[in-house]
């Protein structure tokens, strides 16, 4: 039995589709991330889990109840919001016990759940206070706290570490990743911090335009993003993508071409339709580009930003055409591992090996070919 | 049944809790205005059937010579009204500085808003009071005889409308002053570095972050002045012979004093429909700022 | 801050200023004040005509004292405790339940319902009187305050739902969703987040409404013609009219009136202010 099961979840507002047949199954004890841009319909969709937002149609189940049209309380969820949402009026245990008290549990069961939960989170001196004299990783500690003591079947977190600051956040996503551990309950967790899903998923869910585009470990979208979207969205900097064509296909791999760059062969997946003169999109993350002292391409270095340990250059190889750059057309992003002694203005000859390229094609921009060195 | 109530309390209860707003409101303000639009196409006594005459009592209205002076004493009540808002203005430009003392003075300027209006009715009065009162008392400082205002047929509504400004003024002080806190100081900051100052400041930088205050002001003041009744049937009842009358005193008068209810109602309905025009637009920049604000 | 502050140093600058102001607060004022010196003055005075010299003796006891012991001033200030205080309780109930659902529940209509109240508020008193006052004939409830107080709690509950409405609206949606998600019923968010969160809108929808309902002439003397049930403000126009020439004695009575509303401001000037202006410097 699984923890929760969504099939074909539409919701619409008028005619804008906020999500459009979202199918997801999610096992007890998993850590499900979804991440996407603003507006994909992450929030939506873990509002309509909660209870809070209605859908258009299909059907929910949690632990093998049909909960689609539950009340929000029925269903055993509880959710830490982004604003945490804690009642003002009332100190720290009332909040965390205000879903047992609306409940109608006796005093003592509260008072236990409460004690119990604010041990978890070391807030057990902070217990009589109201949320303003709380500093915010302390508020942020409390609307867990309020999510614990109602030991719910499924944990829900809309962006929750947003409002902390840097350091904080690394240090509350430790707390969380630890919680999942100790409690082993199913969570799932609503981010637009890709730091956060690599961190702490155990599968990422990556929604677009109210659409799942991909499920699967954090790893495994890294490497083997079923598309163009994927491939973007996930690794810091983003991938590297540039215009190419098709000028050969043999069974199993296929002769691309693209300005600056010798014609290379790759193995493409079997159900390439691809034809030769096929416009085609290559990609490299950062990583994969290197530098040389000549062979290559020639470019220009726009900026640098020195990491410390690494550096990452923005370089212009003018006759390359790059695409869905937020730096302009022949901008490439190059992370080397290593201090690297260059500025603006320096010419540099990049590298770039095909082995490390993936190809995207078609009307989806799937995936056609992924990189032999992973 | 418990099963249904927890299924369906997503929509009982809040239709249980909007019921007896709606309810009362419905029956008692809205139901009401609109059976007097029914009831001003009849001639009716209050007591025995109504008879339907059909438009005859509006016919009527415009043969009735008080009825356009109520309503140029209404248009009188309007433009006068207007100086409200530059009033008001004027005010909280004046009064507003952080000057130890400056909050007691700001609340004594608020002070005729909370007046009931029949008290600001007798105030008047005995400040128009001829021979005795204080308007009397400064005319004689100046060697001069104040006009008996309010038995003058030409003055009393001047007279009237003057008295009903004070706290129409204050009103308008208080949005200003309330609007004047709330200005960006930033932008203030950016508008003296423009070299802004003195009126350009006012009128370039300052005016232009209030113009909702303005609006506001401007449409409770045209309503205030359209309703306008306690000052007139305090002070001077409609007279002297009904030269100080207004729609709404004129149309309390022929249903209570003369019983002619179907023509009390008909001069309530164009009163109506002239303070439509400045509800309606009140309410579709009230509800257009609600829209982009949700 | 605009006018520009006058720099605290400059002292000259400051007298001059403040000596302005209350030179425009003291003309601003001299109709309330002729009317409490007036008030002061013994009835001897009044008749001969000392109205604004010094006073031969004083009368403010003597005034202050006939309003409640000679008319009937003591009765109707009882009235209109009666009609205000139970008329402000009942908008401040419908109010608070009719703004929490036009603020957080989304069911269609709720604009034109909403657009209704505020829209109600403005219309002119003439165009509801008579069949507000044939219902409250056919009623039985003509002259008594039941009638008022029915009155007033409908009328005054367009614009109290108006304030209610803006007010829980602008509290966070993720405090009422974490309450939803917590199996908290609507009336049990009512009454734990709802109530404990819109006290102060309620302290100054209450004081606005009270003065309101104090203020009101038009609807008492619609709806009420005996002296046994009018307020105030119908019992000032009537003594008026009865003792005409006796200016100490109206003038006392007219403070009298005066008074209630004038401490409730003083008392909670900031809930005043910010009720008043609410939605005018917002947008």
């Amino acid at each position: 039995m699984s923890s929760l099961e969504l099939h074909h979840i539409e919701k619409s507002y008028g005619s804008y589709h906020a999500l459009r047949g979202i199918d997801l199954t999610v096992e007890q004890g998993e850590f499900i991330v979804m991440v996407g841009p603003s507006g994909c319909g992450k929030s939506t969709l873990l509002k309509s889990i909660a209870g809070l937002e209605p859908i258009t149609s299909g059907t929910m189940m949690i632990n093998g109840r049909d909960v689609t049209h539950a009340q929000p309380g029925d269903r055993g969820i509880a959710m830490v919001f982004q604003s945490y949402a804690l009642y003002p009026h009332m100190t720290v245990a009332q909040n965390m016990g205000f879903g047992l008290r609306m409940a109608k549990r006796p005093k003592t069961e509260i008072e236990e759940a409460v004690t119990k939960a604010a041990q978890i989170l070391r807030l057990t001196d902070q217990l009589e206070k109201l949320p303003k004299q709380l500093s915010g990783g302390q508020r942020q500690r409390v609307a867990i706290g309020r999510t614990i003591t109602r030991s719910p079947e499924v944990f829900l977190f809309d962006e929750p570490l947003s409002n902390l600051d840097a350091a904080l956040r690394t240090q509350m996503r430790v707390e969380i990743s630890t919680l999942h551990a100790k409690l082993g309950a199913t969570m799932i967790y609503v981010t637009h911090d890709q730091v956060e899903a690599m961190t702490m998923a155990s599968r990422i869910v990556v929604l677009n335009a109210g659409r799942i585009e991909q499920v699967g470990s954090p790893l495994e979208l890294y490497r083997n993003p079923d598309n163009f979207f994927v491939a973007g969205f996930l690794g810091a900097p983003r991938m590297n993508f540039f215009a190419g064509r098709v000028v050969q296909v043999s069974t199993g791999h296929v002769t691309v071409q693209c300005p600056l760059v010798e014609p290379f062969d790759v193995a493409v997946v079997d159900n390439a339709k691809l034809a030769a003169g096929d416009s085609i999109t290559i990609g490299a993350r950062p990583e994969a580009l290197g530098i040389g002292s000549d062979g290559g391409f020639p470019a220009k270095v726009h900026l640098v930003e020195h990491l410390g340990r690494e550096t990452i250059l923005y370089a212009d190889a003018g006759a390359l055409q790059t695409i869905g750059s937020d730096t302009g057309t022949g901008n490439l992003t190059v992370h080397l591992p290593d201090v690297a002694p260059f500025t603006k203005g320096d010419p540099v000859h990049l590298r770039f090996d095909p082995a490390d390229a993936y190809l995207f094609g078609g009307d989806e921009q799937a995936t056609l070919s992924i990189p032999k060195s992973i | 049944m418990p099963n249904f109530w927890r299924q369906h309390r997503g929509w009982i209860a809040p239709t249980l809790f909007i019921m007896p707003a709606v309810v009362l409101f419905g029956v008692v303000i809205v139901a009401s205005s609109v059976q007097s639009l029914w009831i001003s196409l009849h001639d009716w006594d209050g007591m025995s059937p109504m008879h339907w005459v059909g438009l005859g009592n509006y016919q009527e209205l415009f043969r009735d010579p008080q009825f356009f002076t109520s309503l140029k004493n209404n248009c009188i009540w309007l433009v006068v009204f207007m100086l409200a808002p530059p009033l008001g203005l004027g005010i909280a430009l004046l009064v507003n500085q952080q000057i130890r003392g400056m909050r007691l003075v700001k609340s004594l300027f608020f002070i005729p808003l909370v007046l009931a209006s029949v008290a600001v009715g007798v105030v008047f009065t005995w400040v128009y009071t001829p021979g005795f009162g204080l308007l009397a008392l400064v005319f004689s400082a100046f060697g001069a005889t104040a006009p008996a205002l309010l038995s003058d047929e030409n003055l009393v509504t001047f007279a009237v409308v003057f008295a009903a400004l004070w706290p129409q003024v204050a009103f308008c002080m208080v949005l200003y002053l309330a609007g004047l806190n709330s200005l960006s100081d930033d932008l203030i900051g950016a508008g003296q570095v423009d070299g802004a100052r003195g009126l350009n400041m006012l009128f370039h930088v300052v005016l232009p972050q209030l113009t909702q205050v303005t609006f506001i002001a401007i449409a409770i003041t045209a309503i205030g002045a359209l309703r306008s009744f306690d000052m007139v049937s305090v002070m001077t009842q409609g007279g002297p012979f009904g030269s100080s009358s207004v729609l709404a005193y004129q149309m309390y008068e022929q249903s209570i004093f003369s019983y002619r209810f179907g023509y009390g109602a008909a001069i309530a309905s164009v009163l109506f429909a002239i303070m439509l025009v400045f509800i309606v637009w009140y309410l579709s920049r009230i509800m257009r700022a609600d829209d982009r604000g949700a | 801050m605009y006018p520009r502050p006058i720099a605290p140093n400059a002292k000259a600058h400051r007298a001059l200023y403040m000596g302005l102001v209350i030179a425009i607060l003291l003309a601003w004022l001299a109709p309330l004040c002729a009317i409490i010196l007036t008030s002061m003055r013994a009835p001897k005075d009044i008749a001969t005509g000392n109205l604004w010299g010094w006073p031969t003796e004083f009368g403010l006891v003597d005034n202050y004292v006939g309003v409640f012991t000679q008319t009937p001033m003591a009765r109707f200030f009882l009235n209109s405790l009666m009609i205000t205080i139970p008329s402000v309780l009942g908008v401040l109930i419908l109010s608070t339940l009719a703004g929490f659902v036009l603020s957080k529940f989304k069911f269609r209509g709720s604009m034109l319902l909403f657009a209704v109240f505020v829209g109600g508020n403005f219309l002119p008193a003439q165009i509801m009187m008579i069949p507000v006052r044939d219902l409250m004939v056919r009623l039985g409830l003509y002259d008594t305050t039941y009638a008022l107080i029915i009155f007033h709690i409908a009328f005054q509950t367009g614009f109290a739902t108006l304030f209610m409405r803006n007010f829980i609206a602008a509290l966070p949606n993720e405090l009422f969703e974490a309450a939803r998600a917590e199996g908290a019923s609507p009336a049990q968010i009512l009454i734990h987040v709802v109530l404990p969160l819109v006290r102060p809108a309620l302290a100054a929808l209450a004081i606005l409404v009270f003065t309101f309902i104090w203020n009101d002439y038009f609807w008492a003397v619609v709806l009420t013609i005996s002296d046994s049930v009018k307020p105030v403000t119908a019992g000032l126009a009537n003594l008026r009219g009865q003792y005409v020439s006796a200016w100490n004695t109206i003038s006392a009575a007219t403070i009298i009136v005066a008074v209630p509303p004038v401490v409730m401001f003083f008392l909670m000037q900031r809930h005043f202010i910010a009720g008043l202006t609410m939605g005018a410097v917002k947008g």
